[in-house]
């Protein structure tokens, strides 16, 4: 698939659905049986809404995230992001829609240890070959406020710091999608407030289509629509703002 | 008790879980190829001694001008040994108006101990083998003392005052000794008969030799209970000793299949290290929940040290089983190029194997195991909490012990682990540090390069400290497998030089002055290619510097030995081949009345440059300045001299040549004219010798060819052992470049270039180390002459990044074909 072609097909959509989930279901084989995680998924996000999964352990909030993302396979069914069918590409194909229009917050934070705070926010700009990463990344780690902790490798950081690395990581593609899996899970709560607002503020700066996965009703709350799950089945889609 | 069932449960489930596998296999590896390689070199070695003892017809021979005591023969025979006798000396044999200087030797009955006779009753008739001696009253002569004195079989010849029959002809004698100067035609008869011939009187020149055998053990006692009462003019041989040529294959043999499991106990511990720092860090996680829980910092050790026991235990005992039966396999592949009568294999063997196995584990598993005690049970909390790194003295301090311990072992020799471990030591800091700038001064290049180039790259400079010490981990893989190729090929060259296909297997002595170019040009007739002759000249030394020699060197030395005797003495214009000039230099002008001496005599008699040395030829001195010092190859076929006189020197004194030269075994005609138009010269077969001496080099050939097939394949395994257990983080980073958006190509490449750069900088790290082991084993070790090996340089970088290149694109290959999701679950 050519990269024009990708292109060509988002701007098509693009007063669309940003993400359309037609019937997914995952399941999984156990020796006690086939395990299903999400039946008949439908669902459409669009262009510039912000959604929160909301559910109890186990429902399958994070795999439906996953599976939107692009970084694990569904048993049956589609997902689209920006107009392109993700189930049917391979795995370039996805890791190419990745780079080009989702960024990235994990519950872990994921940075990856052997490298500096500022080589950790540049590595997608280097992957989508943007000329001059270095000051681009630098840019947002000062809009985040760790200007002065470039240099610093991920275990010299708090935990906050750390989250706060992975926003700047995230945005720093200005990505049309971003997933955020339980990004204030391993975080205190003044930390965790913090963290939310800055998510928010850039989310706003980037108008970018926000999903997150989360337990925090609070934070649930400052999305437009809430999607609940229950034993992998939506039962309720309502949105929290009129 | 409860320590012990939880480790057992966790050791099941990380079994069942395949956490284990490569930790196991590493073991496996490195206890199951020092178990073949132990037992297998242990038989052959074993094999090769009793082969090399039958070339002295026993096992402990101890050579007397008297009758043996009777106390020994009692201490052999309560040791178990067997025992047996032969008497030497030359007598004259009379047929008719004929008379023949012969050697007669008399034997007791068992001899030889080691070995076996072969007779014929006629030339026609096929030779037998025999373990039997003659019987009461009859002899076993030479063929050629049949010829002179017109004999047959059946006949009577009177040795000293009795008559015997000859009932058998005497084609072999294992222990027919290389004196080619004294050779004699063979009269061989029963011990209880020699008394009657009357030939042994007080004073008589007899050489009497006792032969033992039996098993080690017993051998060693009774050497060690004999040497102190030996008398000056008694001696022990064994085979290092009384067979140089035999003896240094046979060293060297051994030496190198020590050298073999060293290596590959240092391939192995390197991989086990790796894969036990893998198998720790995948259980900082649980080991955290431990301490949460409740335990102890000395209760995590203890489940994990158990753990470690348990494994090491299986593996050394299932890697023993397979060592067993991969020797016997290959014993039973190698059957037709194997001796028939194989020793046993040993339980020494089995033992050494199985502490190796778990020697091997202490050394190199124990550190990052230790690390599991230092886990916070705060990394519940905070994942990325890592245990303080074990000590460095800890870790390499550990390694280093072991591998001394194992020198110690095969080497026993101070000086030579001196060498190897200091050596060793230096090249691997030097390395070190430069692998560390190199990778530090690469990050330089990074802006300039492509993006795939710059992530393989900037994996290995970012953590510069970890892709150093696992390049040196390759690196000392890599050093270890080619050195044990390089000795290998030098060794089986030597070997092959030492005894070429057409080695001379004839000598052809006593050649008198004025019919050695007669006897050339009968030898260029008959088509053979005769070595040069040599002039000899027999005589003594008799004093160094004007003072007699018997004052400056004990007699049972060697010096001693070479002073109670005639020497063969010899002139000549270039330095032979195989000598070499270790002091002073060879003379530049013909002028008579220089010497030069050979090393080993120099040293034991205390002989230096200048010294003016007296020689006794007959009733005649003269005096010659030694001028210079010769090193001389012993385990060579050729003639070899210890005193070699300027030309002119030795003019004016009787002389008689020596020549050698090769006859085709189905050519045994011209042998025969020779003898007719030279009556006189005694002409000697070492055929026979030379098969003997061939099959024990071919031998050794093989096991030095299998233990490096065997060698070779472990360290492969373990180089992709290695890399298998240090891609976790690998695998972590590729998948977020995935989750990033990474390509698949960039990815591949970008894995390429990083293992492949990987290999290249062990390849070259590999190379240096080599380079300097190799000079300096073959200085220490071998007695090699080392030579610059221009291959290896090109060959082992190239090398490395294919064999590191492919495992580490092979072991990541299902990153880019998995969806991240599945991989980080993976992990």
């Amino acid at each position: 698939m050519s990269d024009a072609f990708v292109e060509e097909t988002a701007d098509e959509i693009i007063a669309g659905a940003m993400i359309r989930v037609e019937n997914l279901n995952k399941h999984v084989e156990t020796v006690q049986g086939r395990l299903d995680i999400l039946l008949s998924i439908q669902l459409a996000i669009q262009y510039g809404e912000t959604v929160a999964i909301v559910g109890a352990s186990g429902s399958g909030k994070s795999t439906l995230l996953s599976l939107m993302a692009g970084l694990d396979l569904p048993s049956e069914g589609s997902v689209a992001l920006a107009g392109i069918t993700i189930t049917d590409l391979d795995e370039d194909g996805r890791a190419n829609v990745r780079s080009r229009y989702v960024g990235f917050v994990f519950q872990s934070f994921q940075l990856l240890p052997a490298l500096t705070a500022h080589e950790n926010v540049m590595l997608p700009l280097e992957l989508a070959a943007v000329r001059q990463p270095r000051k681009a990344a630098q840019r947002l780690l000062e809009r985040v406020g760790l200007g002065a902790r470039l240099t610093h490798y991920p275990n010299q950081l708090s935990g906050g710091e750390q989250q706060r690395v992975a926003l700047a990581r995230a945005f720093v593609t200005t990505p049309k999608i971003l997933f955020a899996d339980e990004p204030t899970g391993n975080l205190d709560s003044v930390t965790g407030s913090q963290i939310i607002e800055l998510l928010f503020e850039l989310n706003h700066e980037h108008q970018t289509t926000l999903v997150l996965v989360t337990h925090d009703e609070a934070l649930a709350s400052r999305c437009g629509r809430r999607i609940r799950l229950e034993a992998g089945c939506i039962v309720d889609a309502s949105s929290t703002r009129t | 008790m409860k320590i012990i069932s939880l480790a057992l449960r966790l050791l099941m489930r990380d079994w069942r879980s395949g956490e284990l596998s490569i930790l196991a296999l590493a073991l496996l590896i490195a206890v199951a190829s020092t178990a073949t390689i132990s037992l297998f070199g242990d038989r052959l070695h074993r094999t090769m001694t009793l082969q090399a003892a039958e070339f002295l017809a026993g096992d402990l021979v101890v050579t007397s001008h008297s009758v043996l005591p009777e106390t020994w023969v009692k201490k052999a025979d309560q040791l178990g040994l067997r025992h047996a006798r032969t008497a030497g000396f030359g007598g004259v044999i009379f047929n008719r108006d004929e008379m023949l200087l012969a050697g007669i030797k008399a034997v007791s009955s068992g001899y030889p101990l080691r070995g076996y006779l072969k007779t014929t009753t006629t030339d026609e008739t096929e030779e037998v083998k025999t373990n039997d001696i003659p019987e009461r009253d009859t002899v076993w002569v030479d063929k050629r003392l049949l010829s002179s004195l017109d004999l047959s079989v059946g006949d009577e010849i009177e040795v000293g005052e009795k008559w015997f029959r000859i009932t058998r002809v005497l084609t072999f004698e294992p222990d027919r000794k290389g004196n080619f100067y004294s050779l004699s035609p063979r009269v061989m008869l029963n011990d209880m008969d020699l008394a009657a011939t009357g030939m042994i009187q007080p004073g008589s020149h007899v050489h009497y030799y006792f032969l033992f055998a039996g098993n080690e053990l017993a051998l060693a006692r009774f050497k060690k209970w004999l040497k102190p009462q030996l008398n000056p003019s008694q001696r022990i041989m064994d085979v290092h000793e009384d067979r140089p040529e035999l003896g240094t294959a046979l060293s060297r043999a051994e030496r190198y299949l020590g050298l073999t499991s060293i290596i590959v106990i240092v391939i192995a511990g390197v991989a086990i290290a790796m894969a036990t720092r893998r198998y720790s860090e995948r259980h900082y996680d649980m080991t955290a929940m431990l301490r949460c829980l409740g335990a102890g910092q000395t209760d995590i050790l203890w489940l994990y040290c158990l753990q470690l026991a348990m494994v090491g235990l299986c593996a050394s005992l299932v890697g023993c089983l397979i060592g067993w039966f991969a020797q016997e396999g290959l014993i039973h592949l190698l059957e037709d190029l194997l001796p028939h009568r194989l020793a046993r294999p040993g339980w020494g063997a089995v033992w050494l194997s199985l502490s190796t196995g778990l020697v091997t584990l202490i050394g190199f598993a124990l550190p990052p195991v230790l690390r599991q005690k230092q886990v916070s049970p705060l990394r519940v909390l905070r994942r990325d909490l890592k245990p303080l790194p074990p000590s460095s003295w800890l870790v390499y301090g550990l390694a280093f012990s072991v591998i001394t311990a194992m020198l110690w072992r095969y080497t026993n020799d101070v000086e030579l682990m001196g060498y190897i471990i200091g050596g060793g030591l230096t090249a691997m800091v030097l390395l070190y540090v430069l692998t560390l700038q190199l990778l530090k001064q690469s990050r330089r290049l990074l802006p300039v390069l492509s993006l795939s180039w710059r992530f393989g790259l900037q994996n290995l400079s970012r953590q510069s400290k970890s892709s150093t010490a696992q390049i040196l981990a390759f690196g000392i893989t890599m050093t270890a497998m080619i050195v044990i190729i390089l000795v290998r090929g030098d060794l089986i060259e030597t070997w092959q030089a030492q005894l070429p296909e057409r080695a001379p297997n004839h000598f052809a002595l006593n050649i008198f002055q004025d019919e050695w170019q007669a006897f050339a040009k009968q030898l260029q007739n008959e088509q053979l290619k005769a070595s040069a002759f040599y002039p000899i000249v027999r005589g003594r030394l008799v004093a160094v510097n004007g003072a007699d020699v018997h004052t400056v060197v004990k007699e049972d030395s060697q010096g001693g030995r070479a002073i109670s005797r005639d020497l063969s003495l010899t002139f000549a214009e270039t330095v032979p081949v195989e000598n070499k000039i270790v002091q002073g230099h060879w003379w530049q002008d013909q002028k008579p009345g220089q010497v030069s001496v050979e090393a080993t005599l120099a040293k034991s008699l205390h002989i230096a440059l200048g010294d003016r040395l007296t020689f006794s030829v007959g009733s005649q001195r003269f005096d010659a300045a030694v001028v210079s010092i010769r090193s001389v190859r012993w385990d060579t076929m050729n003639p070899n001299f210890y005193m070699i006189f300027s030309a002119g020197t030795l003019d004016g004194y009787a002389r008689t040549y020596l020549t050698s030269f090769y006859l085709p075994a189905d050519d045994k005609s011209a042998l025969k004219r020779l003898l007719k138009t030279f009556p006189h010269v005694t002409i000697l077969e070492v055929e026979l010798i030379l098969n003997q001496f061939r099959t024990i080099l071919r031998q050794v050939t093989l096991a030095v060819e299998f233990v490096l097939v065997f060698a070779l394949a472990a360290g492969l395994t373990v180089l992709f052992a290695a890399v298998y257990t240090s891609i976790d983080e690998r695998i972590y980073e590729a998948v977020m470049l995935r989750t990033f958006g990474a390509s698949r190509k960039l990815l591949r490449s970008s894995q390429l270039i990083e293992y492949m750069t990987l290999g290249l900088l062990a390849g070259v790290l590999a190379a240096v180390a080599a380079e300097m082991i190799t000079w300096t084993l073959y200085r220490q070790l071998f007695d090699l002459s080392y030579r610059f090996n221009g291959w290896i340089w090109l060959m082992t970088p190239l090398a490395g990044m294919v064999i590191i290149g492919l495992s580490g694109f092979w072991s990541t290959r299902h990153v880019v074909n998995k969806s991240p999701m599945t991989v980080l679950r993976e992990l």
